[in-house]
């Protein structure tokens, strides 16, 4: 009786979450102004190009022409069947695509979770919340921009792979993950590192289990979708990579200043984390923009010119959000550490298969950072870190659940804790 | 004595643990940055754009009690024979405060408000002397 009702009480508790994260989303959506987004012009064009013009852009076509094609691909159709049919704004089934991403993020961090532990429904909630008021993944996903179908696509084959490497890899499961993280690839070149961790952790599971054709069909199934991409990529602007300029010639290690690796401005994070204070500085940028709204792109003015001022309000509720996430911050990196020797101390490539994809992403992140340095800090987003959003999730969940003190009162404590995380953010969340 | 099994609350601890050494070591840094250099101000960032891009000549300001009680600090400097007291306000409150305190003297085209930065010229001042001052407004 007891357990049922236990049961009850959790889907509930899902849905409710879920439902309440959708009519968030979809309110951001509706009140949103598009074009306040990330590349949110160079974004419209490309759409434009591919929808009626039925071919990829070039540099003078969109700032974008870098980024693979998927999601401007499908925004481009509906975009074109809006203005056909005066529909209303022609972006906005982009943004809605972005908002339907963003849901299923945290659908498949609660499927993530499930799959590795799914006697512990406490934990399964910590990480969706996490996830659910993660203030990057909410401004993403009411952004005109491809990282929320990414982020999604991504942490669908990694869910795939997770089941697979628990239970045993089949052709089908394969094919599934192949297909996602290629779509993934074909949307954000962020997808990329997660594919390579996949392809680690099933490379491992091969290893162990004497089984190579799963591993072969899953790294065929993903190159097949994403070989075309990078080989015009190679051959129309000289790199598989290639992006919207020149890497300076210096040596990589002269490119960016002690200041990028060692965040000296940090601790003015929590006091005044908008632009252009400890811009560059990777760390403290790449924290207040996840946690708040360092570049100015979401509720408030945009940046000010030179010699003006902010509106005191502006300062105070993204200093409110960098305070907010030091905590969960701290909790997500131990559990990312957490799932890492755990994997490894229990020779789980199931677990490991996480912190894996994160490191990857991060790695990716820097490298990239590194490599195309701005004086205007673009190259530092927290939105581009989205893709280790389902590992934060899932590993912030795990060490709160792990620590939690158990009984009525934990439950009853963890679960205030949690409430109180949501409740301090929604003015900041919700447009 | 066989090794302690990893547990999932040993795990979270020592990764919890190898968390707080990162952040604590970013910490350390930024504290120990922040103690022995001082970024430069506004006012000084003003100031050195006025001296090296314009070629003028800073002073203190005295005699105004309005822009010496600014909390982002104050300067004077000549721009093509016009003498402006530049103040540096930290709040739009401070700004308003600051113009009030100047607008009871009836100072007409002399008052100067942009943004955070409260210009008093000694005379109406023309657009090249104006221009002056916005272009090194931080």
């Amino acid at each position: 009786m007891r357990t049922e009702r236990t049961a009850r009480n959790y889907w509930i508790a899902v849905v409710g979450v879920l439902a309440a994260e959708a009519a968030l989303l979809v309110w951001n959506v509706m009140h949103y102004d598009w074009l306040r987004g990330y590349d949110a012009y160079a974004n419209d064009q490309y759409a434009a190009t591919l929808a009626d013009e039925h071919r990829l852009p070039s540099a003078d076509d969109s700032g974008v022409w870098h980024t693979p094609p998927l999601w401007f691909a499908l925004v481009g159709l509906l975009r074109r069947a809006v203005i056909e049919h005066g529909w209303g704004p022609p972006q906005r089934p982009g943004q809605l695509v972005a908002a339907a991403a963003g849901l299923a993020v945290c659908i498949l961090v609660l499927l993530l979770a499930r799959e590795l532990w799914p006697q512990r429904r406490p934990l399964h909630l910590l990480a969706l919340v996490f996830a659910a008021a993660s203030p990057a993944l909410v401004r993403a996903s009411a952004m005109y921009h491809p990282e929320t179908l990414a982020v999604a696509l991504a942490a669908g084959g990694v869910l795939i792979a997770v089941h697979a490497l628990h239970t045993r890899w089949t052709i089908w499961s394969s094919l599934g993950a192949g297909v996602l993280l290629g779509l993934a690839g074909l949307t954000r070149a962020w997808a990329l590192p997660v594919l390579g961790a996949v392809a680690v952790a099933a490379c491992l599971d091969a290893v162990n289990r004497r089984r190579w054709m799963p591993l072969a069909v899953l790294v065929a199934t993903s190159l097949a979708l994403i070989a075309p991409w990078l080989l015009n990529e190679q051959l129309a602007h000289g790199s598989a990579l290639a992006f919207n300029r020149p890497a300076p010639t210096e040596s990589i290690l002269a490119r960016r200043s002690a200041s990028f690796y060692l965040g000296p401005r940090a601790l003015r994070a929590v006091e005044h984390p908008v632009t252009p204070l400890f811009r560059n500085e990777l760390v403290p940028h790449l924290y207040a923009d996840w946690w708040g709204d360092w570049a100015l792109t979401w509720d408030g003015p945009p940046p000010p010119g030179p010699g003006q001022l902010l509106p005191p309000s502006v300062v105070s509720v993204r200093a409110r959000q960098t305070v907010i996430g030091l905590i969960p911050s701290l909790l997500a990196l131990g559990g990312i550490v957490a799932l890492g020797l755990l994997a490894i101390a229990r020779r789980s490539t199931a677990i490991g298969l996480l912190p894996l994809a994160a490191l990857a992403v991060a790695a990716a992140f820097t490298l990239f950072a590194v490599s195309y340095p701005s004086t205007d800090g673009d190259t530092i987003k927290g939105t581009y870190l989205l893709m280790a959003l389902p590992t934060a999730s899932v590993a912030f969940g795990f060490v709160v659940d792990a620590l939690r003190p158990r009984g009525g009162g934990g439950a009853v404590l963890a679960s205030a804790a949690v409430a109180l995380f949501v409740a301090v953010q929604l003015p900041f969340l919700i447009l | 004595m066989a090794p302690r099994p990893l547990t999932d609350a040993r795990a979270a601890r020592l990764g919890l643990a190898v968390a707080a050494v990162l952040v604590g070591a970013q910490v350390v840094v930024a504290a120990g940055w922040s103690l022995t250099h001082d970024d430069p101000t506004v006012l000084e960032l003003t100031e050195r754009c006025l001296t090296r891009e314009k070629g003028l000549t800073i002073e203190d300001t005295t005699g105004d009690s309005v822009a010496q009680s600014a909390r982002g600090g104050t300067l004077r400097t000549i721009v093509e024979g016009n003498l402006v007291t530049l103040s540096v306000a930290a709040s739009q409150d401070e700004v308003e405060r600051l113009r009030v305190g100047y607008a009871a003297g009836d100072p007409g085209q002399r008052l100067d408000v942009r943004g955070r930065y409260v210009a008093l010229w000694l005379r109406d001042p023309s657009p090249t002397q104006r221009q002056a001052t916005y272009d090194c407004a931080y």
